[in-house]
Parts: structure tokens; C-alpha cells; sequence
């Protein structure tokens, strides 16, 4: 049995930080209890993003959430890559540092998708391997989510949640449950989302993520376009029952509302564990914002997640 | 044993999701069928499928998003390339540039790096001899200009740093300035382009209309302070005063090459000098002196 959460804190209630509520989060400090930063936007940034993010760092915990890691792939591990992801966690006192259980490409290229790996004994020993390098690079536990996938490999062997078990067993690595990816996936895959829940290691996950997806009928996709559905509420307070209460954060990535929204959008997960208050206590949010779409599904483009870019300010 | 290692399965289905004729282009190409020989009958062996759908359509899935995300975040960064061009033809401009130069990058940030070099490999003949600037020249520059506003915005900067003094600037001896040499913004860029494209650009962000480009010669700056991107036309003389400036040379080499790189220009006066310096200073653009 491992140290509850790795002995990593208990953050509460937090939020991925968008470049969309730079100008409200500056101007208005609002109560957060933390924030979710995308590494890749901020480790080579000299700009704005850099000098914002400085500043939120000194009034909100920040924690580290990576794409490009490619933790399963088949290639080199990219050492200046984890190089400046250990500057910056220093530099912004990052609680923790996390990415995917995926690969995002081969021979050098990057299709910045978060793909499926083989769930078999090679991919295992050969992630194994990758997660004890970042440890010892990064100094700390990485911390490994589960991506929503769209494919299963005929040569898997094992269920997602046992690979995780035993790859946070064997390297001591953290856990990022994606109760939103484990729905997603197991809508494309048919497996029960809630043997998923009870079976992954509860003392190994440090964070649960919440999100939006789209349902196109015959399977799901992850968009981030908007709030988290009742299903995905309900694995929620399943982990939260095993855990015994992990950090929560929300990512809401297209169609971004303002911030006030996806503030209230986490803090209703206090409702799925007895904390309890209601969207009407939010004052100058409208339940219509919280709906969500406002657009039929099938006139939406469906990009999967991650699509996140930061856009210049001209003047 | 596995049937096939986490490596060729990784080289299969990336050839797969990345083949900008789809899923089924992608399964039949060389490079996916060197390393696992299977069809669109036999996919399954690769690939389960599922209650609801295809291996192949759960291979287009990841096909459709590495276009449809690519695509949205360049059109993120050339909006006013996208918007001039529309959806489509911009689409297929991104296709063509990923098939020739492939996202290598951890990050997204550098993704759009080479699509003005892309239109410009890309471009159709000209139509006539003639040396008129055409419809392709004004999109290769509009997308530099967006290219430069991404990199200037998220590149180095001065803001940490003290700003160059107007005082500073005046305490200069009058003897000692043939002789000054000028530290720039390290955010400084210097464009001549064939038409307008700054203003076409602001005029899409406004959402204001936007006539037929008509050729004229732009010489532009662009900078950053306090983390926006500024720009602003220059008259010839200066764009090539700055250019020598920002290249080490002397002041009173700098102006001498600038003086007889075209005709005389009739704004040019010791006393309009001056104020270009303070207006240089003014805005960031000038960040320290040297003297030989």
C-alpha cells in the first residue's frame, strides 16, 4: 500500500488555465483553489502566456498537465524536452507534474493527438522503463492520465485500468483519473465504466479531471466544448467514495465560456460529495451559459482534445 | 508473443491516421503495408471493432482529427490568410504544408513556422512576365506577417528589463553621435513587402470589409511592448537606417548607407532625425547606446 495520493496535497476545487480568462483572472482575482496549466504552452513562451502564468503562480497553486511527453512511444525520450518541463515546474512551484498514457508520434513526428497504446506485457516494460527516466530527470512522481480512446488493439491483453494499476505499482508514479475519459472510452469500447472506477488503484490517484464530450450516437468523442454530464457526476462521486477525495479539475477547451462558468461548472462537484451548493448560489451566471451548446451536436465540428493554442495580441 | 511490436504497430497507425487521402488510402500505402500487409478486410487483426462502429472508422477518427486539429490551430494563427482564402482552399493550403513538412515539435508554437515558406514553395506560375506583384505574392506576405506577429508575441522581450530614456537618448554629446551604435529590442523585425498587408490584417480583426489588395510598397516594424505586438509603416529612409542600425553599424555609417540607398527623400532633415530617434525610443524600440 502506497502513501495516499503519492503525499501530494488535496488542491480542492481547480481549473485549467486558459489564455481566454487572462484579462478576469488578472483584473478580478477571483477565489480559486487552483489552477491546471498546459506545459507545452508555457515552457518556451517569453511573452504574455510566460508573464501571466508568473503572476497567477504567486497567488494560486499551479500544476503541471503535459501533451507532448509521448510517454509510449516507440522513440527516444526527448531530454530537452524534460528538461525545460522541470524548469518550469521549479520556476512556477508546480505541486505536480502530469501527462497521458499515450504516444503522439514516431520517427521525430508529433501529431499532437494523444493515441492509444497496445495494453500488452512489451508496452508495459516499455513504459515502465520511460516512467522510472522522467522520475529521475523530473526529480518527483510523474503523474499519468488516462486518455480517452477510440480504438482498441487486437493484441491488447489487459484492461486500462490494470495496466495503470501495475505500471503506478511498479514505478511508484502517480495517477490522473479522467472520470470523463473513462465514460468516453467506455461508451467506445463497452466496458463498465464503474468496474473501471473500483478496480484502478485509489491510492495512486493524486487528480481527477471533469469534462464535457460530445455523443455522436454510436460512440464519443472527448471535445472539452462543454459541462460535464450526469453519468460522468456519478463516477465522480463513485471515486471520490474510493479516494476518499483527490483534487478535481475542470477542462473546458472549445466553445470557452467565461470564467465565471467554469468556475461554477467545477464547483459543482461539492454537490457529488456532500458539500453541497447549488448553481443558483452563483450570482450573474445564467443557467442557460451552463447548458452548454446552444448549437445542435451534428452542426459542431468534434475536434478531440487537445486542441490548445495560444493566439497573439496584435495591436 | 505480441503479433506485432508496440514499434510496427506505432509505424502502421501512424502512416494510417496521417495519409491525407483517409483511412483506407492510408491501410493500402507502402509505408503502412511494409510493416503490417493487411486490408480493409482483414483489418481486425490490427484493429478491433466495436458494437457501434469499424476498425476503420475508429482508425478515421484519429485520421479526421490530425487534419481537423492541425488545421484549427493554423487557422488560429493565419486568420486573415484563412478568412481571405475561405475554409477550404485554406484547408488544402494546410494539407499540402503537413504532407511536406510534418509537426516535429513538442509544441504547437512552432507548428505555422514554415507555412509562408510553404505558399511560397507552392505558388502558381505567374501568368505573365510582368514583375506586378499577384494574388499569390499577397497572401505569402499576409501569412509572414501573421507568422511574425506569433513569433514576436511569445518571443523575447525588454518588459523585464529598463527601458532606453528619452533623457538618456538627449544627454548623447552632439560630437559623439556619428560615433553612437544602438542596442534594439530584441522583439524587433523589419518587413518590405509588395502590398499593405498590416492594414488588410487589422482591417479582418475589426470585421471590417476588405477591397481587391492593391500593390504598394510597405516597409514595416514590428515589435512588442508590454506584451502586444505593435506595428508600424516607415518611410523608406528609415527602414534602412534602422536596418543598418540593427546590423551594428555606426550612426553616421548607417545614415550615409541609408541616404544613398534611394532618391533623396525630401523628409529627411537633422531636425526630423531628432524625432525619429525620440519616437524610436518612445516605443520601446531602441534599448540602450554604445559608443565606439
Amino acid at each position: 500500500m502506497s502513501q495516499r495520493r503519492l503525499g501530494l496535497p488535496l488542491l480542492g476545487f481547480g481549473v485549467g488555465l486558459r489564455s481566454q480568462h487572462y484579462p478576469y483572472l488578472l483584473e478580478q482575482a477571483p477565489e480559486v483553489d487552483w489552477f491546471e496549466i498546459i506545459s507545452e504552452n508555457y515552457i518556451d513562451s517569453q511573452g504574455r502566456p510566460r508573464a501571466v502564468l508568473e503572476e497567477i503562480a504567486e497567488r494560486y497553486p499551479i500544476v503541471m498537465h503535459g501533451v507532448s511527453l509521448s510517454i509510449g512511444s516507440s522513440d527516444p525520450l526527448n531530454f530537452d524536452y524534460l528538461n525545460k518541463l522541470k524548469r518550469l515546474a521549479r520556476d512556477v512551484r508546480a505541486h505536480w507534474v502530469s501527462d497521458h498514457l499515450c504516444w503522439t508520434g514516431i520517427a521525430g513526428r508529433n501529431t499532437h493527438d494523444l493515441l492509444p497504446v497496445p495494453l500488452t506485457e512489451e508496452t508495459l516494460r516499455h513504459v515502465r522503463e520511460r516512467v522510472r527516466i522522467v522520475q529521475d530527470v523530473l526529480e518527483r512522481p510523474l503523474v499519468l492520465e488516462n486518455p480517452s480512446t477510440y480504438l482498441e488493439f487486437a493484441s491488447s491483453t489487459m484492461p486500462e485500468w490494470e495496466f495503470l494499476g501495475r505500471l503506478a505499482d511498479d514505478t511508484n508514479c502517480g495517477l490522473l483519473l479522467d472520470v470523463n475519459n473513462v465514460y468516453v472510452s467506455s461508451v467506445n469500447h463497452q466496458f463498465d465504466p464503474v468496474e473501471y472506477i473500483e478496480n484502478v488503484p485509489h491510492d495512486r490517484i493524486v487528480q481527477v479531471h471533469l469534462a464535457g464530450h460530445t455523443d455522436l450516437g454510436t460512440h464519443c468523442i472527448d471535445t472539452h466544448d462543454g459541462p460535464v454530464i450526469d453519468a460522468v457526476w456519478e463516477l465522480y462521486r463513485r471515486t471520490h467514495q474510493l479516494t476518499g477525495g483527490v483534487s478535481t479539475l475542470l477542462e473546458w477547451d472549445a466553445r470557452i465560456p467565461e470564467f465565471p462558468v467554469v468556475h461554477q461548472e467545477v464547483l459543482k462537484a461539492q454537490q457529488f460529495i456532500g458539500q453541497s451548493p447549488q448553481p443558483s448560489d452563483f450570482p450573474g451566471v445564467s443557467t442557460a451559459a451552463l447548458s452548454g451548446a446552444g448549437q445542435p451536436v451534428s452542426e459542431r465540428i468534434s475536434i478531440p482534445q487537445p486542441a490548445i493554442f495560444v493566439t497573439a495580441e496584435v495591436e | 508473443m505480441d503479433p506485432y511490436s508496440l514499434k510496427t504497430l506505432q509505424e502502421w497507425m501512424f502512416s494510417v491516421i496521417t495519409h491525407p487521402q483517409g483511412v483506407e488510402a492510408g491501410i493500402s500505402s507502402p509505408p503502412a503495408q511494409n510493416v503490417i500487409p493487411v486490408g480493409s478486410g482483414n483489418l481486425t487483426q490490427v484493429v478491433v471493432s466495436s458494437r457501434n462502429i469499424s476498425s476503420q472508422t475508429r482508425l478515421a477518427i484519429y485520421n479526421n482529427a490530425y487534419f481537423a486539429r492541425l488545421i484549427e490551430c493554423l487557422g488560429a494563427e493565419f486568420p486573415t490568410v484563412r478568412q481571405i482564402v475561405g475554409d477550404d482552399p485554406f484547408a488544402g493550403f494546410v494539407v499540402s504544408y503537413l504532407q511536406s513538412s510534418p509537426p516535429a515539435s513538442y509544441t504547437l508554437g512552432d507548428l505555422g513556422g514554415g507555412f509562408p515558406g510553404s505558399l511560397r514553395r507552392t505558388r502558381p506560375d505567374r501568368e505573365t512576365e510582368s514583375s506586378t506583384p499577384d494574388w499569390a505574392d499577397f497572401l505569402i506576405e499576409l501569412a509572414t506577417l501573421e507568422r511574425a506577429y506569433a513569433e514576436v508575441f511569445d518571443g523575447p522581450g525588454e518588459e523585464r528589463d529598463a527601458a532606453l530614456s528619452l533623457a538618456a537618448l538627449q544627454q548623447v554629446p552632439a560630437e559623439r553621435w556619428p560615433d553612437v551604435r544602438l542596442r534594439f529590442s530584441r522583439s524587433f523585425r523589419q518587413f518590405h513587402f509588395q502590398f499593405p498587408v498590416h492594414e488588410v490584417i487589422s482591417k479582418i480583426r475589426r470585421g471590417d470589409p476588405v477591397e481587391a489588395p492593391v500593390p504598394e510598397d510597405t516597409f514595416l516594424v514590428v515589435h512588442r511592448r508590454q506584451y502586444v505586438v505593435r506595428r508600424f509603416a516607415v518611410l523608406p529612409v528609415q527602414f534602412h537606417l534602422l536596418g543598418e542600425l540593427r546590423a551594428g553599424v555606426s550612426l553616421a555609417n548607417a545614415l550615409e548607407s541609408a541616404l544613398s540607398s534611394g532618391p533623396e527623400d525630401p523628409e529627411f532633415s537633422p531636425v526630423s532625425l531628432q524625432s525619429w530617434f525620440q519616437s524610436w525610443t518612445a516605443a520601446g524600440l531602441l534599448t540602450g547606446i554604445e559608443f565606439e
